[in-house]
């Protein structure tokens, strides 16, 4: 079956069965390996991918949910400004540990941003409460989100996309 | 495993019956992909629905809130209507799965997965719920409390399915409301065990009570005699230890992985204790 749909900006059409799981896709297929698997079950964040703009775990998607739609990766989210910004803070912050989570976290930290963005320990704990990080080094993540929200402001408008 | 994907509503049921033996409805997928990967769902057919726009979206009639079995927890969540109409129904989602699940998964998709754990099913119960359901030549209207009849198994026929979910928009008007979901953290978690209620008081006597339990039985239920037990008594003369007799014989939890039989009859009783007394 023929299924169309855009990865960081790239327009791909593949002729595949359609219920591959997504994530297998993405990493095998196309080659964006930031995307991790974890649990396998969509309980742990790690494979998270922005479709149309909101956050779903990709290894209990089939690519038939994708079909007609925008992916962004973790990658795709690294070349955004505040991507950068970011990244940036969790490189300050040391809230990287082992990093397996990381593109998990960096996607849903992105999209908190974008959405709503209030420097807010409370919002930022739930935005974040479907990502798991085994190294459990929440509270620097958290605090890396936080000095992201602080620093948004400053940066120019039109640069957020 | 072999894969439709119908371009109407019409065509999904055209479909369907062609298929003769089992067949999958794949809407989120956040329940049937875990199934695949465990084995559980092999080669059976899989009919994509997931991008059937009129099953989407929450509406209201006069008197009905009617929400489309492709519906997300997150739309459900977000929904201005809800807030406005159904406001406990829909703060209680807010602890369902998590932020990213609630963006895949869909009520109907949550109800027809049949789970004793669904979290959504005994606040429906205690909203007296009604499931509209769909197939080929006809539409019926089932009561929530009446769908299931055991572990995973409902009064849906071949190449029917749950089209919508209907609830009275005056469901939670002039109730004292209570919904507690116990479990091991607060996201990404299934329920040990889960109580709603809804309760009305006048001159201190229980006018109306409505309570239901997740996880404690084969499927979500109404504990409709502990709640003609209660009706009509005084809440400061209420004999607990009959209460938790009488419980004790409407719920029948299992010891499992998540939790065991003794902290969930002990958990219920205390839940329930203060949902009467406060």
């Amino acid at each position: 079956m023929k299924i169309n749909f855009t990865i960081n900006g790239n327009h791909i059409c593949l002729d595949i069965d359609p219920m591959r799981r997504l994530i297998d896709v993405i990493r095998n297929d196309l080659g964006f390996t930031g995307t991790k698997e974890g649990c396998g079950e969509g309980e742990c964040g790690a494979c998270t991918i922005l479709l149309d703009g909101k956050p779903v775990t990709s290894c209990i998607l089939n690519v038939i949910h994708a079909d007609g739609k925008e992916i962004l990766t973790a990658e795709g989210i690294a070349q955004k400004p505040i991507g950068k910004l970011l990244i940036d803070c969790f490189d300050e912050t040391n809230a990287v540990q082992c990093g397996f989570c990381f593109p998990g976290f960096l996607v849903v930290s992105y999209y908190y941003l974008i959405s709503d963005g209030e420097p807010s320990l409370k919002k930022i704990k739930s935005a974040l409460s479907g990502n798991i990080c085994r190294c459990t080094g929440y509270k620097k993540i958290f605090e890396s989100v936080m000095l992201a929200c602080e620093r948004k402001p400053r940066m120019n408008t039109n640069e957020h996309e | 495993m072999k894969f439709y994907k119908p371009t109407s509503i019409p065509d999904l049921f055209r479909i369907s019956e062609e298929i003769e033996g089992k067949k999958y409805f794949l809407a989120g997928g956040t329940d049937i992909n875990v199934q695949i990967k465990n084995g559980i769902i092999k080669d059976e057919p899989v009919i994509f629905i997931n991008h059937l726009n009129e099953l989407k979206g929450i509406k209201e009639s006069e008197d009905i809130i009617l929400i489309g079995t492709l519906t997300t927890y997150k739309e459900i969540i977000e929904s201005d209507l809800l807030r406005k109409v159904l406001p406990f129904f829909q703060n209680s989602l807010k602890s369902f799965a998590s932020p990213i699940l609630q963006t895949m998964a869909t009520i109907g998709g949550n109800i027809a997965n049949g789970s004793p754990t669904a979290d959504v099913t005994p606040l429906l119960l205690v909203l007296d719920a009604k499931l509209k359901l769909f197939s080929k030549s006809r539409i019926r209207e089932v009561k929530l409390s009446e769908f299931f009849t055991g572990y995973k198994e409902f009064i849906l026929k071949a190449n029917e399915i749950i089209g919508a979910i209907l609830i009275p928009k005056n469901a939670e008007t002039g109730f004292d409301t209570f919904f507690e979901k116990v479990g091991s953290r607060k996201s990404l978690t299934i329920a040990k065990l889960e109580i709603a209620g809804l309760k009305r008081l006048k001159n201190n006597k229980i006018e109306e009570i409505k309570i239901a339990a997740g996880a404690l039985n084969e499927y979500p239920r109404r504990l409709h005699k502990l709640e003609e037990f209660l009706t009509g008594k005084d809440i400061d003369r209420i004999d607990f230890s009959q209460v938790e007799e009488i419980l004790n014989r409407e719920i029948t939890p299992i010891s499992d992985l998540r939790s065991d039989k003794e902290y969930r009859l002990q958990v219920s009783f205390n839940l329930i204790q203060s949902f009467i007394l406060n």
